[in-house]
């Protein structure tokens, strides 16, 4: 009941965190130095050209009015035409999302199972032997660079190996998997360490909970403790943490993409950010923005569904 | 009612229990019998051993923890039992209660799941069947609407209802023994006696042996009739209720006995020529905006909560005025209030005529050393990097009184005053025990020669005999400086064992006042009367018969 409402409430507030984001992207491209209707009309044009592009395109309206427009167009799904494709930018986002999409699924489930395990693991004794191990060479997956990382295992595995390709997406749901794989396993590589310090934290921080005390009084083996008592109280801050996480990856694909030249919006956002292909810088913006709000609202969905005191 | 006379085996045997951390003996070579249908008391201060005493008999204690001796239930020796026989034992054949409900139920499960869970696991019902009987607790520990509480979630119960669920859940499966550590301590007096009462009833009833774990002589007096005295891990006397309490043997048993409160008065029982009123507060209203009004649950359901309403008292100088009432009445907020902590809604605070609302710049500086305040957790507010002796030293040279230098050898006059020895003042906050950390907390607010002394529940987080230390210091740095003290505390007897005057609080408003002694004989306001009521004091003190009829429904 009160977690319906809280979907309502939260829904609702999307809607102003959106109209948020729909500005700041417009302002984004509109505080960009150079003019755009130069730019649309090359360098050589004259000064009747560029105006009569300026109110072809709408740019000599007031600020107001061109935002009214790019509102109506966002309402729509047109965010514009992408300058050096000459495609609708949100055909070209379309294509290019699913290679991140897939990616970042793909280094979750590669993600969680370890890191229950290695959080497990250390808590059960902290400061054992087997917590050092994992401690130490967490630090060792944290440090190494992603794009080092990425190159040495391209080199050994997908050259000299000759286990993996090396690049592209592959076709087909095992053609993505067996591609995307050397590029999932250098994030994995990253991510697991943080979220197996948070994991182990939490939970060695329950084991001295007196309500786990207060089960073990009642009778509960060790198994019903780990699993039904101090596991959920103990994962809300990973979960938490694995949102922020994922919504960077979205973001942040650029150097893994890069490294494997998965065509995916890392990709895209370097190459337009490289050819000055503003529309689709301002595309891209929003759809980051818009993914890290709604992976945002579903971590904290997720919470409200397993800790009953935040459903307020 | 002693069961040693039935000539049965008893129930539980605890012989030559010795419990040890490392090199830290907590226990040492502990011995007594538990008979059927009995309730034993286990009294001491904290780190006296009696918790560590109990979960040894559960075997509840971490790894570190090495027990030997011999405890069996039933005779089955408990400590030579294996994790999975342990198990099957644990919550089905002795229960536990612990002293913070709050933090011993599982936040992300409903009250009704919690209770349910061990009649599942030992009774090998379903969960349905599980529900049905939890609901059925609930309502036997005096839950109204058992249905529906059962689906609440620990959140929006009250620390009341909390404990109610977890004696539920631990006498679900109908066990021998209940094992109860401190179950009242963090309960307001009103609600503790409504839970002791619970307990009298099922022993009653059912005949649940107990073993209740208490600081407070007071509680085990009310409801044992066995008594075990521990002091350092040791029992130092162990008997019937009555001989221990009218007899004692052991000099311990005697300074815990005189250090009742209510047992003994301070002297300050002198009435007071009525002096100029030094601070005066006028119809003062306090208001917090909580913004969770849409939830239910909260009283009132408005978006603003009333901490104070309306409240007007008057302190004279020199005089020691008592403020009782429980959690939630405005207490705290009133102490904040005079020292500007909280901003009031309404209403006005006079100090010697001027209002304190008011002041601003040098006439501030001049008001904070004025009215100085002692707080409840000595630990927490001390800075934990600053030497006890720099901690008192702080507030002369910040304030300008002398240099730093003459402001050390200041407080070691301060902490000489308040009786704590040389030694100890290049120690930090937490290398002090809790009664020595209070008396830096009092020293601290002395340092400034304050004509009001505000102290806000200082000695509730102390053991009995520590209190009344710390309350035989306030009495005489009291006559020696001519402070005006105002005395904050949830416990009646302390306040009119020590107070002239006494200001009663409820929900934010004062519903009695008077002459400490008046109130606490002869309450007028309904309220008062159940809080006198509620008092658990030693039968040999018990003057009027406590025959109040006390609800036991949950409220």
């Amino acid at each position: 009941m009160s977690l319906l409402q809280l979907i309502a409430r939260r829904l609702l507030q999307l809607i102003g965190v959106l109209a948020g984001i729909s500005l700041v992207t417009f302002l984004l491209v509109h505080m960009a130095p150079g003019d755009p209707a130069r730019l649309l009309a090359g360098e050589r044009a004259s000064a009747e050209t560029i105006a009569a592009i300026r109110s072809q395109y709408g740019l000599d309206l007031p600020l107001w009015r061109q935002f009214l427009t790019y509102l109506v167009n966002l309402l729509s799904g047109d965010i514009g035409q992408s300058l050096r494709f000459q495609r609708p930018v949100s055909q070209l986002i379309e294509q290019f999302m699913w290679p991140t999409l897939f990616l970042t699924v793909y280094v979750i489930c590669l993600a969680i199972p370890p890191t229950v395990a290695l959080a497990i693991l250390g808590a059960r004794r902290p400061g054992g032997i087997a917590d050092q191990i994992i401690r130490l060479v967490g630090i060792a997956g944290l440090t190494i660079p992603v794009f080092w990382l990425g190159i040495m295992m391209s080199r050994f595995f997908g050259v000299s190996l000759g286990w993996f390709p090396v690049s592209g997406y592959g076709t087909g749901f095992t053609g993505h998997l067996h591609h995307l794989f050397l590029p999932a396993m250098s994030t994995a590589i990253w991510l697991v360490p943080v979220l197996t310090q948070s994991l182990r934290a939490a939970l060695i921080e329950k084991t001295t909970a007196d309500f786990v005390t207060a089960a073990r009084a009642q009778g509960a083996t060790e198994r019903q403790i780990f699993w039904q008592t101090m596991l959920p109280n103990a994962v809300l801050p990973t979960l938490n943490l694995l949102g922020v996480m994922v919504a960077f990856m979205i973001g942040g694909a650029v150097i893994v993409e890069t490294v494997y030249a998965v065509p995916g919006l890392g990709t895209l956002m370097v190459n337009a950010l490289l050819g000055r292909d503003y529309y689709v810088v301002q595309g891209l913006t929003l759809v980051f923005a818009v993914s890290t709000v709604l992976i945002t609202l579903l971590v904290d969905l997720l919470t409200a569904f397993i800790d009953p005191r935040v459903r307020f | 009612m002693n069961g040693l006379e039935t000539g049965k085996p008893p129930l539980l045997e605890v012989k030559d229990l010795s419990v040890s951390f490392g090199d830290f003996e907590a226990v040492k070579t502990v011995s007594f019998t538990l008979q059927p249908g009995e309730i034993l008391g286990i009294v001491g201060e904290s780190g006296s051993g009696k918790s560590v005493t109990c979960r040894a008999v559960m075997r509840l204690l971490t790894g570190a923890a090495r027990a030997q001796g011999k405890v069996a239930l039933d005779g089955q020796d408990l400590l030579a039992l294996g994790e999975e026989e342990l198990c099957a034992i644990r919550g089905r054949d002795i229960g536990m209660i612990f002293q913070n409900p709050a933090s011993h139920l599982d936040p992300l499960r409903r009250i009704g799941q919690q209770v349910a869970a061990p009649m599942i696991r030992h009774l090998g019902l379903g969960r349905r069947e599980g529900l049905r009987r939890a609901v059925k607790l609930l309502e036997d520990v005096g839950i109204r609407e058992p249905e529906k509480r059962a689906r609440s979630y620990p959140h929006e119960f009250s620390g009341g209802m909390k404990q109610r669920a977890m004696i539920a859940a631990a006498i679900g499966c109908q066990p021998k023994l209940l094992i109860a550590d401190e179950p009242t301590t963090a309960l307001d007096v009103t609600v503790q006696a409504r839970i002791l009462q619970l307990l009298k009833e099922l022993n009653r009833k059912t005949g649940l042996a107990m073993i209740l774990i208490s600081h407070d002589l007071g509680v085990v007096a009310d409801i044992c009739s066995h008594v075990v005295v521990m002091r350092n891990g040791e029992v130092v006397e162990q008997g019937p209720i009555d001989d221990v309490i009218n007899r004692p043997r052991h000099a311990y048993t005697k300074l815990l006995i005189d250090s009742q409160p209510g047992r003994k008065t301070y002297g300050t029982a002198d009435r007071p020529d009525r002096g100029a009123p030094l601070l005066e507060v006028e119809n003062l209203s306090v208001s917090f905006s909580s913004g969770k009004g849409l939830f239910g649950g909260l009283a009132g359901n408005s978006n603003s909560f009333r901490a104070l309403d309306g409240v007007d008292l008057t302190i004279n100088a020199g005089e020691t005025v008592g403020i009782v009432g429980e959690s939630g009445s405005g207490k705290s907020t009133l102490a904040r209030s005079i020292i500007r902590l909280n901003t009031p809604s309404g209403g006005a605070i006079r100090l010697d005529g001027q209002d304190v609302g008011a002041l601003g710049g040098e006439a501030l500086t001049a008001f904070r050393r004025r009215v100085q305040m002692v707080f409840q957790n000595p630990y927490d507010s001390l800075n934990p990097r600053l030497t006890i002796a720099e901690a008192v030293a702080e507030p002369i040279w910040r304030h300008g009184l002398a240099d730093r230098k003459a402001a050390q050898k200041e407080a070691d006059a301060l902490l000489e005053m308040v009786e704590l020895p040389r030694s100890l003042r290049d120690r930090k906050p937490r290398q002090l025990s809790g009664g020595q950390c209070q008396r830096v907390g009092l020293a601290r607010a002395l340092a400034l020669k304050p004509q009001l002394l505000i102290a806000d529940e200082i000695t509730s987080a102390l053991d009995v005999t520590t209190q009344a230390q710390i309350l035989e210091l306030l009495v005489k740095l009291q006559r020696e400086r001519s402070l005006t003290l105002l005395y904050i505390s949830h416990d009646l007897s302390v306040v009119s064992s020590f107070c002239q005057r006494v200001y009663v609080f409820k929900a934010g408003r004062i519903v009695e006042e008077g002459v400490a002694r008046q109130v606490l004989s002869t309450p007028q306001d309904p309220y008062t009367q159940a809080l006198v009521g509620s008092l658990a004091r030693l039968p040999s003190l018990q003057t009027t018969p406590s025959a109040e009829p006390v609800s036991i429904h949950a409220t």
